[in-house]
């Protein structure tokens, strides 16, 4: 196959050779959206989240204007579908996710789960592709070791202790160093109005 | 407390490191200073946000593993189902639109001109008179036989056999056809078939007359009435 361009269009045609193309371009997008750390799925859970993820696309193929949508698409939809499978999996778990009271409500470990399936399910790809952006030049401003250590909090989910340990610090600097870096990450999203007002209206 | 104690303890608890007593101080910290909520608020936003969107970022750059070969089946099936249905989808869309595009035509006057149309047709069609006659009559009366040029609008067939001749006079008037006529010089009769109101198809017999002449001016006349029946 030529250009994405002349991908694109055979995809729109329905040609099963350019599909096959595509799906092979993309897996190694949805699985790893499949395997977002919120949602902490096995690999192969996350497999057919992927894979569920790739027909998805079929339906959406008329409404994207270049193959690079489509990478956006397949990992938004992955990462929603996972978050909420993890969810659907905590909930059975608790009983069909029944609750009795507001305390319990509150202590529902899956309402952790709401602001990202939130976010992954208002979020288009042209969104998501200007955050990552942002999000990049804001670690990159960063110094190595706040980025790396943010970066492992937010992403690997690290938590204080292991930090610490990791980056050879006392445990009480770990909050300062990532609550700074956090501050400073936030002003640089912030550079862009439209943006930051969109990620409140989700997550408010 | 100052800034960087309560984004610190705010962290704590946004990161599920926070003690109860952490619990308990950020409650009363933003109880007692209700401007530090939305300070709270803008944290857990940004918290929310990179926790969900820095994998995902991470993702679009992801370039293994690779498709499972396994799976390949299953996404061409997809692939077979959703174009097959929509190739249908596609058909059942040009239909109706046609569908719509004749309702359209039709209620817009389209279908009233064409019945308009039709209703002109068979009008005109079914004038259409036919004048049948034997050849050798003809050659063998004495004055001018009939001619087409004599009744323009009619039809004259000529017969030189008796079968074919006898078939046309049996046959029903056909639907585009308002009468026939022929002569009958055995009996010496003008024999006349004709619509008359409501479909009702008649046959009359006049004398005929007795000279080609006569004759042809009978055939005139009658078929000249007939026309302005």
């Amino acid at each position: 196959m030529g250009t994405d361009r002349e991908l694109l269009a055979a995809l729109k045609s329905g040609d099963e050779a350019a599909w096959e193309e595509a799906f092979r371009r993309l897996y190694p997008s949805a699985f790893a959206a499949a395997r977002h750390p919120l949602a902490s799925l096995t690999p192969s859970e996350a497999e057919d989240i992927a894979i569920e993820a790739l027909t998805l696309l079929l339906p959406k193929i008329n409404k994207v204007a270049g193959f690079d949508e489509l990478r956006l698409l397949v990992i938004t939809i992955a990462s929603r579908k996972a978050i909420s499978e993890k969810r659907r999996q905590l909930a059975d778990k608790r009983g069909g996710g029944a609750v009795t009271s507001l305390d319990a409500m509150q202590d529902d470990e899956t309402m952790r789960f709401e602001p990202a399936e939130r976010l992954t399910a208002r979020l288009s790809g042209s969104e998501l592709r200007e955050l990552s952006g942002l999000l990049e030049e804001a670690l990159a401003a960063l110094e190595l070791r706040h980025a790396g250590m943010l970066r492992d909090f937010l992403v690997n989910h690290l938590s204080y202790k292991e930090l610490a340990e990791k980056f050879q610090m006392p445990i009480g600097s770990v909050g300062v160093n990532l609550a700074r870096s956090l501050e400073k990450v936030r002003a640089h999203l912030q550079t862009s109005p439209k943006l930051w007002k969109e990620l409140n209206a989700f997550l408010r | 407390m100052d800034t960087d104690s309560f984004t610190k303890l705010a962290l704590r608890v946004l990161a599920n490191e926070a003690t109860e007593g952490d619990h308990r101080s950020l409650k009363a910290e933003l109880t007692l200073n209700p401007e530090r909520r939305e300070e709270y608020e803008q944290l857990r936003i940004t918290h929310d946000v990179l926790r969900t969107a820095a994998p995902m970022a991470d993702a679009a750059l992801a370039r293994e593993p690779e498709l499972p070969a396994y799976r390949l089946n299953e996404l061409r099936s997809a692939v077979r189902q959703h174009f097959k249905a929509e190739v249908l989808r596609d058909k059942e869309t040009s239909s109706a639109r046609s569908l719509k595009l004749f309702l359209r035509w039709l209620l817009a006057g389209g279908g009233v001109t064409a019945l308009a149309a039709v209703v002109i047709f068979l009008c005109v069609a079914n004038r259409s008179i036919e004048v049948g006659l034997y050849q050798t009559d003809q050659v063998r009366s004495e004055g001018a036989s009939i001619e087409p040029g004599d009744v323009p609008s009619a039809k004259l067939i000529m017969f030189d056999q008796d079968t074919p001749f006898d078939q046309w006079q049996s046959q029903p008037l056909a639907w585009y056809e308002h009468a026939k006529i022929w002569v009958d010089n055995d009996h010496d009769l003008l024999h006349i078939v004709r619509r008359v109101n409501h479909g009702q198809i008649i046959m009359e017999t006049r004398p005929l007359a007795q000279t080609n002449d006569g004759q042809r001016d009978q055939i005139k006349q009658v078929v000249e009435s007939l026309q302005s029946q």
